[in-house]
């Protein structure tokens, strides 16, 4: 796996399939069986998703536990709708591969393509 | 009077020729040619305008000395020398206007960096969230076609969420997002269309062509060559997506996509439930492709077209050039 990215998406990931808050040494120890890695790296990248809101904290003695603001799901659903109904000026940038049909043009559509295939062979 | 004809010129460009390219490209056929002839339209209609703009300057600035000698004489007799009556009558309006107009443009430049700059920013926050959220889109390569979810310019990511879809997200780097809904409803070969038909959006930068026709119509409402431009830009980089994916991964893999992605939403989407006809039209002109002879009688009526408009333009912008500056 490569990039700084990438981290942050297997950190955040490990902290969802987590049911309780994590500390950094919990992790690192998980991570360190699949990747060679730095406990400092961990550490930097929770730290880094904490300054951005992805990640709460808060002391438990001399380490920090972490638990996810919001969960996977909410964090999906949220981009869903900033996808597909944001409209304004995220609708300026994302290129969605089709507009989402009414049951009508559906419909129609079933109906045009079975005759077309069935009409011409390719 | 050549301020005249270079202003019929660009109104003619600004208001006929879109009538003319709406004809050529309603079918979609050479899509990427009607997608340039569209971009130069836009171009050359603000090309030709600036220099009418020029040249009517020009004109109003060479004949302005004569009249302000005379105002000048008027009113102040034999004092009037040509230092008082030039800058007293001429340059002092003249700095105005001229400082009035690069304001004027100022502000309307730093609105749009602005609307940009929001824009992006919204996108790289929206691409961040995709990237960390989602799941790695893990690399296939088993039974013959390969189907990756790595490319040059980032990575493609999924996304929890029951309803299909799938979409493009600008920036370094770039997203392809995916959702759990749409992996579910397309087989490799469809899924390979969908990555192929966004990748061509990244790779032609079409989000930018979008953006900026948009940003000129809002600065230019009622000219229809502008107010048209957004959604027939749109449109032809659809197309131009599409014959992209279909040279990838063949017609009836990308019609399929089409298919399943545009019917397969399960979810009630009652705001979006206004069929535009869109997505049909794309699937009519997959499965009935032109004639050779048809696309190639179109792509020449394009070609012809740009070929007109840039070199009439340049022309205008030549000879305009020098002859506005020359005249003030």
């Amino acid at each position: 796996m490569r990039g700084f990215g990438d981290l942050e998406s297997v950190i955040m990931h490990m902290v969802w399939d987590h049911a309780c808050p994590v500390t950094v040494r919990e992790l690192f120890d998980e991570l360190r069986h699949e990747r060679p890695i730095a406990y400092t790296t961990v550490m930097s990248t929770m730290d880094n998703l904490h300054r951005k809101g992805w990640l709460a904290r808060e002391k438990d003695g001399k380490a920090y536990r972490y638990t996810a603001t919001a969960s996977r799901e909410e964090y999906s659903a949220r981009l869903m709708r900033e996808a597909l109904d944001g409209g304004g000026d995220t609708e300026a940038v994302l290129s969605h591969f089709v507009a989402q049909m009414g049951g009508a043009e559906s419909e129609v559509l079933r109906t045009v393509v079975s005759r077309l295939t069935r009409g011409r062979p390719r | 009077m050549s301020a005249a004809l270079v202003f019929g010129y660009t109104l003619a460009v600004a208001w006929l020729v879109p009538v003319l390219l709406s004809r050529l490209t309603r079918h979609g056929v050479s899509a990427r040619l009607g997608l340039g002839a569209w971009l130069t339209a836009m171009a050359s209609v603000l090309a030709s305008a600036a220099a009418a703009v020029a040249l009517l300057a020009g004109a109003a600035i060479a004949g302005l000395p004569r009249l302000a000698e005379a105002v000048c004489r008027s009113v102040a007799g034999r004092a009037c020398t040509p230092v008082v009556y030039r800058s007293a009558v001429f340059e002092v309006p003249l700095g105005v206007a001229a400082i009035a107009a690069m304001l004027t443009a100022a502000v309307l430049a730093w609105r749009y960096g602005r609307a940009m700059q929001r824009a992006g920013r919204r996108t790289r926050a929206h691409a961040e969230a995709a990237r960390i959220t989602g799941r790695r889109l893990p690399v296939d390569g088993s039974a013959g076609r390969t189907v990756t979810g790595e490319w040059g310019g980032g990575a493609t990511v999924v996304l929890d969420a029951p309803q299909p879809a799938a979409y493009c997200v600008p920036g370094r780097p770039a997203a392809i997002v995916l959702t759990s809904g749409a992996l579910a409803v397309l087989d490799r070969d469809q899924l390979g269309a969908v990555l192929a038909h966004e990748r061509a959006h990244l790779a032609g930068r079409h989000h930018l062509l979008i953006s900026l026709s948009r940003g000129l119509a809002a600065s230019f409402p009622g000219v229809p060559v502008f107010t048209r431009g957004p959604a027939e830009v749109a449109r032809l980089a659809e197309l131009c997506a599409d014959d992209a994916a279909a040279r990838r991964t063949g017609r009836p893999a990308l019609v399929a996509a089409l298919l399943a992605m545009g019917t397969g939403a399960a979810v009630p989407a009652p705001a979006l439930a206004v069929t535009s006809g869109a997505v049909s039209a794309r699937v009519h002109r997959l499965i009935d492709p032109p004639r050779r002879g048809r696309h190639a009688r179109y792509g020449l009526a394009l070609a012809a077209v740009m070929l007109l408009l840039t070199s009439v333009s340049g022309l205008v912008i030549a000879f305009a050039g020098p002859l506005a500056a020359g005249l003030g």
